[in-house]
């Protein structure tokens, strides 16, 4: 079974040879001549307003954790989709009241307002 | 001792997932540390690909580098680190850390090491052939024998679910904005009031003034 992912093998491997390759190649052969003002940070022409690293709306936090569980649901759903013919009518139940409770939730936020962004 | 070509992989991504996992917490930028998890999870679903586990392994793949870790460099970028003020005291804890961190290393041995994930125990997983499909096996045991967890598992992501929204919602926003909808569903009632006036005729006091009150009804009504 394992010489089926051969190729991913054989891309990590590529991609990992050429990601560091190339940066090896730049920083040999680049010239390298750093000053003060080569090292300031830059934004378009001025001094930067503040730190990049600022706090942000907790709405993009739901929005990520709301995603993550739909993901996951996804998820589950593949396995069922391959053996799907050989379930039978227990699987299609039993996938229905996995949807189900989910679905009470998706209802749950979208009447809660939660999925609204204005 | 020999290595064959899959303990080589096995040791490569072993050595992948050490490294970065200490670098997670030696690495000073918190992103940066995130991003080392991001690398440790690859490197462990090259290691569950090595057990044959391939739905899984690339359901990690999915799930956590593509959803949890997300949500992760979230959390670290919402947070105000002060590098300083969390070194103050590093030393004054250091005792109680090790102390924690070696009751805890005991406590993995115990749990996870030979007495019970042993070759003993667990026997390497046999190489199947290449038509073999992890996922249908996965999938007859899952939806079948294991109904009662996996439903269970909908209800967990439920909580998730509901605990999230009441966690950080904060409530709906009252900005005023544009609503297409309503615009172009609004008819004639909604915007145009027949107000009877006065006519400049004393004749009719008591009806006008009849007039004028059945007006202001309405004002209120409209009000409302």
């Amino acid at each position: 079974m394992l010489e089926n992912y051969l190729p991913i093998l054989v891309f990590i491997m590529l991609g990992l040879g050429l990601g560091v390759g190339l940066e090896l190649v730049g920083f040999i052969l680049g010239k390298n001549k750093p000053d003060d003002a080569k090292n300031s940070p830059f934004e378009c022409g001025f001094d930067a307003f503040e730190d990049s690293r600022s706090k942000f709306d907790v709405r993009f936090y739901l929005v990520a954790i709301l995603f993550i569980i739909f993901d996951l649901e996804i998820a589950f759903l593949f396995p069922w989709a391959v053996v799907f013919n050989e379930l039978g009518w227990f699987g299609v139940t039993t996938m229905a009241v996995f949807l189900a409770l989910l679905v009470v939730g998706f209802i749950y936020e979208w009447k809660k307002g939660a999925l609204e962004w204005e | 001792m020999e290595l064959t070509f899959q303990q080589l992989v096995f040791y490569g991504f072993s050595t992948l997932l050490l490294l970065s996992a200490l670098m997670v917490i030696l690495s000073r930028n918190s992103v940066k540390a995130v991003m080392f998890l991001v690398l440790c999870f690859v490197a462990t679903s090259g290691l569950w690909m090595l057990l044959q586990a391939e739905f899984l392994a690339v359901a990690l793949v999915l799930v956590y580098v593509g959803a949890v870790m997300v949500l992760f460099l979230f959390v670290v970028m919402m947070l105000d680190i002060d590098i300083a003020a969390r070194r103050h005291g590093f030393t004054k804890l250091l005792p109680l850390a090790l102390l924690v961190a070696i009751a805890f290393l005991f406590i993995l041995h115990w749990l996870v090491g030979d007495n019970h994930f042993g070759l003993e125990q667990m026997e390497a997983p046999s190489d199947h052939d290449a038509s073999y499909s992890n996922i249908r096996e996965l999938g007859k045991m899952l939806y079948t024998d294991y109904f009662y967890p996996f439903e269970l598992a909908a209800v967990i992501l439920l909580v998730a679910m509901v605990a999230a929204i009441s966690l950080t919602f904060r409530g709906k926003r009252s900005r005023k904005s544009q609503d297409i909808d309503k615009q172009v569903r609004v008819t004639k009632a909604d915007r145009l009031r027949v107000i009877k006036m006065e006519s400049s005729s004393s004749s009719q006091q008591t009806d006008s003034k009849s007039d004028e009150e059945s007006n202001e009804n309405k004002d209120k009504e409209q009000d409302k």
